[in-house]
């Protein structure tokens, strides 16, 4: 895998035209939260023909599924079908590592989070959208992992801050 | 979270609708729409019986304010910076996290 480039990642998406949304750290952090990033996490929309698209673009970036223990990740079968036969795929790519939730825990998928996405520039000629800072919250207090709940105050009082400012 | 959203948390994890809270705590729906969009601010009274109409209860803690107030700066900091920066210095930063963390694996090989 060459250097990570999470950007390239979601411009090759963009270019696809697949319809998603960014959620986890990476929409906090857009949403203003001081947070760190390693990876992407989207939702697509589950119709079928975004799913082809969706399939292109992981072409594109040589996606593998990540595994503990070949840090090249394994190659699997990328099609539409195979891709809605689980909800979670952890995968490698050419430039960086990229999960694909279908349904975030606490949301109903990509319909109940593009209702409050915004579409943000977020790099030279790359526009996305990014969940809503509530839906981040919503979702990581529903998951209840560890690292989620370890997130969670720095999130609620990002978000104070924003309602803050706006009043 | 704060009242609009706490409102709006309350009714997601109810499912029900604007319509039926307002049934359920007699408060006209259009209000409820109000407060969720953070027009009107609800009396803590007000949210705390929304909030058990949906079958939840309010609690409340005091807590100890911190004096450095570190998080609230480094959050300002963060909101004056544009959507792009923030995620560019996000992902720099988990890189350099990352780097960290890789370290004792390659150490190993």
């Amino acid at each position: 895998m060459s250097e990570p480039d999470p950007l390239k990642i979601l411009g090759a998406l963009e270019r696809h035209r697949v319809r998603f949304v960014l959620i986890g750290a990476a929409a906090a952090r857009i949403a203003g939260a001081p947070v760190v990033t390693e990876d992407i996490d989207i939702t697509p929309a589950t119709d079928k023909a975004n799913l082809e698209r969706l399939v292109a673009a992981l072409k594109e970036l040589r996606a593998r599924l990540r595994s503990p223990s070949d840090r090249g990740g394994v190659p699997f079968p990328l099609d539409a079908h195979m891709l809605r036969t689980a909800d979670l795929w952890t995968l490698t790519t050419s430039a960086g590592e990229l999960d694909i939730c279908f349904t975030p825990s606490g949301t109903r998928g990509y319909r109940d989070l593009r209702r409050e996405a915004l579409r943000t520039r977020i790099g030279p000629g790359i526009s996305v959208s990014v969940a809503s800072l509530r839906d981040v919250i919503r979702s990581k207090e529903a998951a209840g992992r560890d690292k989620d709940l370890a997130q969670l105050p720095l999130l609620r009082r990002t978000l104070e801050q924003i309602r803050e400012r706006k009043t | 979270m704060v009242g609009g959203d706490l409102l709006v948390e309350a009714r997601r994890r109810a499912g029900i609708s604007q319509a039926e809270l307002s049934r359920r705590s007699g408060v006209p729906p259009s209000l409820i729409g109000r407060y969720e969009r953070y027009e009107v601010t609800p009396s803590l009274e007000r949210l705390r019986s929304l909030i058990r109409a949906a079958g939840f209860e309010l609690s409340m803690r005091l807590a100890r304010v911190d004096p450095s107030n570190h998080d609230q700066v480094l959050i300002e900091r963060e909101l004056r910076r544009t959507p792009a920066e923030r995620l560019r210095r996000g992902l720099m930063a988990g890189r350099q996290f990352g780097a960290l963390t890789a370290r004792p694996r390659s150490v190993r090989a």
